[in-house]
């Protein structure tokens, strides 16, 4: 790029232009969405899967898939800030908020898991709910918006329902909440580029 | 009677590091050279004059032992550039 002063319309134009390409480069991406929404339809489906085969012992064992996700999250983490990608106020936000959100989840789901009871599998999605809608009308991206507003809507209907069907509840507002959305926004950012 | 344009940002390359710092909290230096994709001297030399004209803040340190510049727009540069964009749509659409 070459030094030279320009004309009024040719300097509106190029302040668009490069304030419009550094915010689509910085769009948060769907993966991490998907991620995190496969891994908790993949916990609770082996769940559910192990108490119809009657391997009520072994029911426990795939929520430890959850501390391997956050270590993936810490990888993520730690490898965006050897990349030295610039920080935006949004994505400061978002991330500060999912790390929030996600160490409460984990708390609430190896310590409080007693005390919560049956009250356990709305909270862990209203949580998700919360972060999903945040997410969404941050970046303002509907899918993901209406994804949350669902995702809450299933959380507060699994209030009526039989501790049994929670597992069904988690998968749903997994897959409605996180793993479309996230793949909506995947396509949604490849077209961008295109 | 049209106001004249802040000298400092009626350049294409101060305005483009200036658009971009406008857009993040905070940019290095290498991200601002692969964006503009202008020469390293060229762009010292150009956040020399926004820095001097205290339109952003450099920041030096080092990361993983190698140096890095870290940059980030001021609140007189966000001033400056709102007034430049004020006066630009006035030059476009005259009343």
């Amino acid at each position: 790029m070459e030094n030279t002063t320009f004309t009024p319309e040719e300097s509106l134009l190029l302040i668009t232009k490069t304030i419009e390409e550094t915010k689509e480069r910085f769009k948060e991406n769907g993966h991490i969405l998907v991620f995190w929404g496969t891994l908790i339809f993949i916990v609770f489906g082996s769940q559910l899967i192990l108490s119809l085969l009657e391997f009520y012992k072994y029911t426990m064992y795939p929520v430890y898939l959850f501390p391997i996700g956050g270590i993936y999250m810490l990888y993520i983490w730690i490898k965006d800030k050897k990349q030295n990608k610039p920080k935006t106020i949004i994505g400061n936000i978002l991330g500060n908020l999912g790390w929030v959100v996600g160490m409460n989840l984990m708390i609430m789901g190896f310590i409080f898991s007693g005390k919560l009871g049956e009250a356990m599998a709305p909270v862990f999605l209203i949580l998700f709910a919360l972060f999903i809608i945040v997410c969404g009308l941050t970046i303002k991206f509907k899918p993901l918006t209406i994804g949350g507003v669902l995702l809450n809507l299933i959380a507060l209907g699994s209030f009526f329902l039989d501790r049994d069907y929670h597992g069904f509840s988690m998968m749903l507002g997994a897959l409605v909440g996180l793993i479309i959305p996230g793949l909506l926004l995947n396509i949604a950012r490849r077209k961008a580029y295109v | 009677m049209f106001k004249n344009l802040d000298p400092i940002l009626h350049s294409q390359l101060r305005l483009s590091i200036v658009s971009i710092l406008m857009s993040v909290d905070e940019a290095n230096f290498n991200f601002i050279k692969d964006e503009t994709q202008a020469t390293s001297g060229n762009i010292s030399i150009q956040i020399k004059k926004l820095q001097d004209a205290g339109y952003i803040k450099v920041k030096k340190s080092f990361r993983n032992n190698y140096p890095n510049t870290s940059l980030s727009i001021t609140k007189k540069g966000i001033e400056a550039f709102e007034n430049y964009v004020s006066i630009l749509k006035n030059y476009i659409n005259p009343k």
